[in-house]
């Protein structure tokens, strides 16, 4: 039987809570730093941290730019980067998991590689390109790469082999078989990729942006650590935090989008 | 002649075909081996030329350099020091992370209201990378061991968490049934079917868990350490020593997936039951 | 074989009615008024198509659902939840993935606290009556289906439960591994009595099986359309006379498509 009963009434208990939490959270942190349970020269209190985010989107002081600047910035390299992992790594798995000679060339160097966690690259792309965009795209592609590959992969195999035998009879070409069947199969797991690949390369550009760079928000935080005010380490937290989290959305509403649009 | 997996599902019986230059040309082992021959020539080659000037060290280099890092002391300790240092870093951290992180998410998905408490906070510092506290855990702690740990437990703690948490809430509800069919109280719902239930998920959450404590601990060592791999890297880095770089690299990537073999084994002897499931 | 001269009540459903509510509020009558009465050791088939609640009635009667009006009564006692005092076979196996066989069976037992090597000999004894005897190691994703509904039937059988409840156990076999099946619950069911009321939506299996068959209304909300008593000794052949012609009255008065 496919009929589950809703849970018509939740105790009103259960939807305070999670506000209650969220406040609870934050009048903490607020009063911890007011009462100077923690120095402020450790943690910048909630309130502190909004007066500078608002000063911060026109003064330039004290780490060279705004913050509209930073945003742009590492916006820029993460899309560049993301975009560039996209375009290779789904066509390159797709390819590994129908063709044998491509698998069979691809995967021993992509085996190599995969277990090096992509800012380990930082030292080299600095030399290489320096400290501008393409060390930092070339780092986030690395890492937007791995999970692009890997699902892309898994997807044309996970195709139902009854399908492709059934596809033979038909007199459908190896070729075909690929572009007509296995390729939208495997389009949920691609889009699995999306989101995934997304965070890699999130987390990793504040890796890049922290240790080489000079505008972003990653390299926001590291000033604001060298010049000793948490505030600005804080708000370049909360900036990538959010931020991430907008851009995942929206990737998650693509996705859906997609998705039922293959279901049609 | 298969050339694709399509091919390869159907023609298991002429396996016997005789030796053909086509059939050689699509082995596996023998791509395999023309893809790794063909990679570490491509990287001496473009190294002795000098394509990119002093920036790319010969595949021969850089093995001579960690066998020179197993003999000589390089900033007080020996390749085995700095292997010890950030293995250190991250088995405490890690295990500090698990030890809370996946009863709490089991705990969550068992109680509604420590699921209300504990869920909006944990979102609220879900999207935040790990790395970003790497500035703020040198202002809380300074730069010794507590702040890298800190940043490990940090990384760690948000894939356990979310992997416990799902395991218990994607378990059949019919399995619950079965324990009350059967005479069973909500406790033995709990041990008998969640726990159990909920493993392998939690063995997922271990292994991703894993692989973000190394980024966590090289980013920690990167950004400033004494000791570690990620000093080495981070050494390579300032003297401009690309062997050293490289090394490092192939050190810590050879670390992390020995660790995370070593949570698939631990995972096989708890779990003999999963074992065929992974391989369909 | 069927000497119901004088019956005892075993289990008695009264005006039974279950509204499930939807997303939306929509209400979805599963099953209406439905009276039924089961007797002691007797094979009582429940017949309905794809959805018609009989599986809504047996979880009523297992106490996993409780009814919205009406009710059930075990032995004269009001049915409040599920007990082990009911076996209950799904449809989907549910076994333990992570027991092996012999942890499956014990299970009820270990529930409810008897002691190991009493636990384990009982476990046996069930274990040998399904035939799986050399198994009692094996992880379910070892066994094919059939040997798993067997663990599935050991299980509840294990509890010593007072009244079996299978529902569709054999939905998910093959054709032949499925007449194998029923002819081994045959043989079980005349080695240890029980009350038992199978659900299925296969005429066949309902004649082979059956004492009594309750036919369901082919659409929802469930409501039982008529009953028929198969009065045939057993072991039973799928191809004798007696089968098909009441094959042929079940048949016209269904809508079942077979």
């Amino acid at each position: 039987m496919a009929y589950k009963e809703v849970e018509v009434k939740q105790p009103l208990m259960l939807t305070i809570l999670p506000y209650v939490s969220i406040i609870a959270f934050f009048a903490l942190w607020e009063l911890v730093v007011q009462t100077g349970f923690i120095p402020d020269t450790l943690l910048a209190a909630p309130s502190t941290v909004v007066k500078t985010f608002i000063v911060k989107l026109h003064d330039i002081n004290p780490d060279g730019a705004t913050m509209g600047t930073h945003a742009w910035t590492s916006i820029q390299e993460a899309f560049l980067g993301y975009a560039l992992s996209l375009l290779i790594g789904i066509p390159l798995g797709l390819c590994m998991g129908w063709f044998k000679v491509v698998e069979g060339l691809c995967r021993p160097i992509f085996e190599l590689i995969r277990p090096i966690p992509p800012i380990a690259w930082i030292p080299l792309t600095v030399f290489w390109f320096g400290i501008g965009l393409t060390g930092k795209v070339f780092i986030i592609w690395i890492a937007g790469i791995v999970p692009c590959v890997i699902n892309s992969w898994v997807g044309v195999r996970m195709t139902n082999p009854t399908l492709i035998q059934m596809a033979r009879t038909y007199g459908a070409s190896d070729w075909q078989i690929f572009t007509q069947l296995c390729i939208p199969s495997a389009l949920p797991m691609v889009f699995g990729a999306l989101q995934l690949a997304l965070t890699y390369c999130w987390t990793n550009l504040v890796g890049a942006e922290l240790l080489a760079a000079d505008s972003g928000l990653g390299y926001l935080i590291t000033m604001g650590g060298r010049v000793a005010r948490p505030d600005i380490v804080v708000l370049g937290m909360i900036c990538v935090g959010v931020s991430g989290a907008i851009i995942g959305f929206v990737i998650d509403q693509v996705e859906k989008k997609l998705l039922a649009g293959i279901r049609r | 002649m298969s050339n694709s997996i399509a091919n390869e599902t159907i023609n298991h019986s002429k396996n016997k075909e005789p030796f053909s230059i086509v059939r050689l040309l699509t082995n596996t082992y023998f791509l395999n081996a023309v893809s790794l021959i063909a990679f570490f020539l491509l990287w001496d080659y473009v190294a002795r030329e000098r394509i990119f000037h002093d920036s790319l060290a010969r595949p021969l280099e850089v093995v001579d350099q960690i066998v020179r890092l197993t003999q000589i002391k390089y900033a007080g300790t020996n390749l085995w020091g700095h292997i010890w240092a950030s293995t250190q870093r991250i088995v405490i951290g890690f295990f500090l992370a698990a030890i809370v992180a996946v009863p709490l998410g089991l705990f969550m998905a068992l109680n509604k209201y420590v699921n209300a408490i504990v869920k909006p906070l944990f979102d609220l510092f879900k999207p935040m990378p790990p790395i970003a506290w790497c500035t703020i855990a040198v202002l809380w702690f300074g730069i010794g061991e507590t702040s890298k740990v800190f940043i490990i437990i940090i990384g760690s703690f948000v894939p356990c968490l979310l992997n416990a948490y799902n395991g218990v809430r994607l378990v059949d509800p019919e399995l619950y049934d079965v324990i009350r069919v059967l005479g069973g109280s909500r406790r033995d719902e709990i041990f008998h079917v969640c726990f159990p239930a909920s493993f392998p998920a939690v063995f997922a959450g271990l292994q991703i868990s894993l692989s973000v404590a190394w980024t966590c601990v090289l980013a920690a060592e990167l950004v400033n350490s004494r000791e570690g791999m990620g000093f080495l890297i981070k050494r390579g880095m300032d003297t401009h020593k690309p062997e050293l770089v490289l090394g490092g690299m192939l050190l810590i990537a050879a670390a992390a997936w020995l660790t995370s073999q070593l949570v698939s084994l631990l995972e096989r002897k708890l779990c003999p039951w999963k074992r065929t499931i992974d391989n369909l | 074989m069927n000497t119901h001269n004088e019956p005892i009540l075993k289990i008695r459903c009264e005006n039974v009615s279950k509204t499930f509510i939807q997303k939306g509020n929509q209400e979805v009558p599963v099953i209406r008024n439905v009276s039924l009465d089961v007797y002691e050791n007797e094979f009582l088939v429940v017949l309905g198509p794809g959805q018609c609640g009989k599986s809504t009635l047996l979880k009523i009667i297992a106490g996993l659902e409780m009814p919205d009006t009406g009710f059930v009564t075990l032995d004269g006692e009001p049915v409040t939840g599920p007990g082990p005092d009911r076996g209950l076979v799904f449809q989907s196996y549910m076994l333990f993935a992570w027991k092996t066989v012999r942890d499956n069976v014990e299970l009820g037992l270990k529930l409810r606290n008897v002691p190991a090597n009493e636990r384990r000999e009982i476990a046996q004894h069930y274990i040998n009556m399904v035939g799986l005897q050399g198994f009692e190691k094996h992880y379910p994703h070892q066994l094919s289906g059939g040997m798993k509904q067997r663990v599935g039937i050991a299980r509840a059988y294990a509890n010593s439960p007072k009244v079996m409840l299978l529902d569709e156990p054999f939905g998910q076999l093959d054709a032949q591994t499925r007449m194998f099946m029923q002819k081994e619950t045959t043989r079980i069911w005349e080695q240890e009595k029980r009350t038992v009321i199978f659900v299925t939506n296969n005429i066949d299996e309902a004649l082979f099986l059956g004492d009594r068959i309750i036919l369901m209304e082919g659409k929802l909300p469930g409501t039982i359309k008529t009953e028929y008593k198969v009065d045939l000794p057993r072991p039973r052949e799928h191809t004798s006379m007696e089968l098909l012609q009441m094959r042929a009255m079940i048949t016209d008065n269904t809508e079942l498509v077979l």
